[in-house]
C-alpha cells in the first residue's frame, strides 16, 4: 500500500514578519517548521505502516528549497521517501495551482491513501486537501479523529462534522485531512535523525510532472495580491480599579455597557 | 458571466445561521454597487419554509429540496451547487468559513476552475470588482486580495465579519430541481450530533474563556452559567484542553478555532501567542488575571487584576443585572 503525505513548511508562530515599505512583499524571519496539522498526517501514515505489511510512506511538498528541512524532519519521524517539488519560478501560493501540482505528483507516483493537515498555519486556507481530491477524482473526508484500514481497499474513519462526529467507510483511493486528536505525533529517535542526515531528497521540476489542470507559471494565479499591512493595534489596556473584586466587576460592567457598548 | 452575487446559506436545526445572514447583508451591498442581483442558495430537506424567510434579504432565493440533502456531504451538496452555478453563472459566490464551507467550497471551486479565497474577514470595492481582507500568520499581517477578472470567485468569510441588516425587499423564491449525485465510494455508518452546545463557538457573540488559572475542570461550571446567561459559549486555552479539562471542540487558538465575538472575557489566561492568534479579532477583549504582568493585558481593552474566584460570582450577578436592564 502506498501512503502519500503532503506537507507544508510554515513560518514558526514566533517568527518576526516585516511588511516592506511599498506594502508589496513580506520579509519573514528564517524560522520555519512543519505545519502543525501536517505532523498528524505524517504520524498517521507511519502508524499505518507499523500496523500493516508492505506500506510505503512518501512525503512531498511544493515549496522553495528551504523546505528540505521540513522533509528531513518527516524522514526522521519514519517516512520512507520524500520529494521536494521546487516552486521557485512558479506560482507558489494560489491553492488552485498548489493543488494542481500536488495532484499531478500523486497521479504520477501512485497512491492508495493521501493524508494532509486540515489547514496551513500561515494562511489558514484549508483548500489544498479537498482540491487535490477533486482534481484526482477521488473522495475525501476532512477533519479526521480516527482512521482504521479495514482491508486493502477500504478504511473506516471518524471525523468531526458541524456540531458532531461521523463515522464513515471509504473505498480507496481517497484523501483525508488530519487534525489534533487523531494521534500524538512522535519525536524522532536519534536513528531517524541519522537517517535523515544521510538521505538525498530528490528535487523535482514541476514541469517534469504531468500537471492535469491549467498553467502553473508565475502570473497564472487566479488571485492578485494587492497589498499587505499590519493590523490596527488596540489602544493600551484600561485596568479597572476598585476597592474589592465586586466593585471592580461593577465598574467593568459599567464600562462595557456605557463606553464599549457591548452589553 | 453575469455580475450576480450568490450566497450559500447554511442552516443549523432548520434555522438560518447568523453568519449566512451577515453574508446576505454584505452581498446586498455588492449587488447594489454592481447593479446586479443577490441570490440566496439553500440546499436541504424540508427547507421550503426557511427559503420563504430569505426573501427579506435576497432578490432571489433558490432552494433545492431533496432527501439526499438532509445531511451535508460534499458529494451531494457539491453536485447540487455545481449545477446551480453552471446554470446561473454568477460573478461571486460567498460562503462561511465553517466546517461545511471549508469542506465544500474548495471542492466545487476546483471543479469549476474558480478563484478561491478563504477565511476572509472584510471586503471593499476595487476597480470593477471587490477586494478581500484576509489575515495571515495568525493575524500578524493583513493581506488584501482581488480575484482576477475572467473567473468566478468563491470567497469564504469568518463568522462575525459583518453586521446583519435586512433589506427592504420582497424577493422571489424559486425552487430548482436537479439530480443530486451521491458518491457511492463513501458510506456514512453513524452520525452523532452533540446536542448540548447550542451556539457555535465561531458564531458566538459572547465568549468566556478559561485558562490554566481556572485550576480544574470543576470550576468551568461557573463559566458555563455566565455563557448560558449571555447566550454565548465557553472557550478554553490549549493547556486546558491538553489537560483534558475541556474538549478540543472548545479550544481557541492557532491549533484550535479562531473566533471574533463582540465580547471576549479571558479568565486565568496568561495570553500565549498561540491563544492570542485565535481571539485577537474580537471586538472587545476583557482579561481577568491575578498577575498584572500576564501578556494577555497587552492585547486586552479592559483588565481586572484580581484572583478569579471572587470575581466570577460577582461577574455573573452584574452581567445578569445588565442583561435584565437592557
Amino acid at each position: 500500500m502506498n501512503v502519500l503525505v503532503f506537507i507544508k513548511q510554515v513560518a514558526d508562530t514566533e517568527a518576526r514578519i516585516i511588511v516592506s515599505s511599498d506594502q508589496r512583499t513580506l520579509e519573514i524571519e528564517n524560522k520555519y517548521t512543519v505545519n502543525f496539522f501536517d505532523e498528524f498526517a505524517v504520524e498517521e501514515a507511519i502508524r499505518i505502516k507499523e500496523a500493516l505489511k508492505d506500506v510505503q510512506v512518501t512525503v512531498c511538498t511544493y515549496a522553495p528549497a528551504r523546505a528540505m528541512e521540513a522533509l528531513k524532519t518527516t524522514i526522521a519521524m519514519g517516512a520512507d521517501r520524500a520529494f521536494l517539488i521546487d516552486s521557485t519560478n512558479y506560482e507558489p501560493d494560489d491553492p488552485f495551482v498548489v493543488s494542481s501540482v500536488l495532484a499531478g505528483f500523486a497521479d504520477k507516483d501512485g497512491f492508495d491513501i493521501i493524508l494532509c493537515g486540515r489547514q496551513a498555519m500561515d494562511d489558514e486556507n484549508a483548500n489544498v486537501g479537498a482540491m487535490i481530491a477533486e482534481f484526482l477524482g477521488i473522495p475525501h473526508v476532512s477533519l479526521l479523529t480516527k482512521l482504521d484500514v479495514i482491508d486493502g481497499g477500504r478504511v473506516r474513519v471518524r471525523s468531526e462534522t458541524e456540531g458532531g462526529q461521523k463515522v464513515s467507510e471509504i473505498a480507496l483511493p481517497a484523501l483525508f485531512t488530519t487534525q489534533k486528536g487523531l494521534n500524538e505525533p512522535r519525536v524522532p529517535l536519534i536513528t531517524g535523525v541519522m537517517k535523515a542526515m544521510k538521505i538525498q531528497i530528490p528535487v523535482l521540476d514541476p514541469a517534469s510532472i504531468g500537471i492535469p489542470i491549467g498553467p502553473i507559471d508565475c502570473g497564472s494565479s487566479k488571485i492578485t495580491i494587492l497589498s499587505y499591512e499590519l493590523p490596527a493595534r488596540r489602544p493600551s489596556v484600561h485596568i479597572i480599579e476598585g476597592a474589592s473584586p465586586e466593585e471592580k466587576v461593577k465598574n467593568l460592567v459599567k464600562s462595557l455597557k456605557e463606553d464599549a457598548k457591548v452589553l | 458571466m453575469t455580475r450576480d452575487i450568490f450566497v450559500l446559506v447554511e442552516c443549523r436545526d432548520s434555522v438560518v445561521r447568523k453568519a449566512s445572514l451577515e453574508l446576505l447583508s454584505k452581498g446586498r451591498q455588492i449587488a447594489g454597487k454592481f447593479s446586479s442581483n443577490l441570490y440566496a442558495v439553500l440546499l436541504g430537506s424540508g427547507v421550503k419554509e426557511v427559503a420563504d424567510t430569505l426573501n427579506e434579504f435576497a432578490d432571489k432565493t433558490i432552494f433545492i429540496e431533496s432527501e439526499e440533502l438532509k445531511d451535508y456531504g460534499w458529494d451531494t451538496y457539491g453536485s447540487a451547487l455545481e449545477q446551480i452555478l453552471k446554470k446561473y453563472d454568477p460573478l461571486i459566490v460567498l460562503g462561511t468559513s465553517s466546517m461545511t464551507g471549508r469542506d465544500l467550497f474548495p471542492r466545487v471551486a476546483g471543479r469549476l476552475r474558480a478563484a478561491m479565497i478563504s477565511d476572509a474577514v472584510g471586503m471593499d470595492f476595487h476597480e470593477e470588482s471587490v477586494k478581500i481582507k484576509k489575515p495571515l500568520f495568525g493575524g500578524k499581517v493583513i493581506s488584501w486580495l482581488a480575484p482576477k477578472a475572467g473567473s468566478m470567485a468563491f470567497i469564504t468569510f469568518r463568522p462575525n465579519s459583518f453586521a446583519v441588516e435586512k433589506a427592504d425587499t420582497n424577493g422571489e423564491v424559486i425552487e430548482e430541481n436537479v439530480t443530486v449525485e451521491k458518491d457511492r465510494r463513501m458510506k456514512t455508518t453513524s452520525l452523532e450530533k452533540s446536542g448540548s452546545k447550542k451556539v457555535d463557538l465561531q458564531e458566538a457573540d459572547f465568549i468566556i474563556c478559561g485558562g490554566r488559572g481556572m485550576k480544574g475542570p470543576e470550576h468551568f461550571a461557573s463559566l458555563e452559567e455566565i455563557a448560558g446567561l449571555m447566550g454565548g459559549r465557553v472557550g478554553a486555552s490549549r493547556t486546558v484542553v491538553d489537560s483534558k479539562w475541556r474538549e478540543y471542540d472548545d479550544q481557541i487558538g492557532k491549533s484550535g478555532k479562531t473566533v471574533s465575538p463582540k465580547l471576549y472575557i479571558g479568565c486565568g489566561i496568561s495570553g500565549a501567542l498561540h491563544h492570542i492568534m485565535g481571539m485577537d479579532t474580537s471586538k472587545v477583549i476583557v482579561a481577568i488575571n491575578k498577575d498584572p504582568n500576564a501578556p494577555i493585558f497587552q492585547y486586552a481593552d479592559y483588565g481586572i487584576v484580581e484572583d478569579l474566584f471572587p470575581v466570577l460570582p460577582a461577574l455573573k450577578d452584574e452581567l445578569k443585572k445588565a442583561r435584565e436592564e437592557s
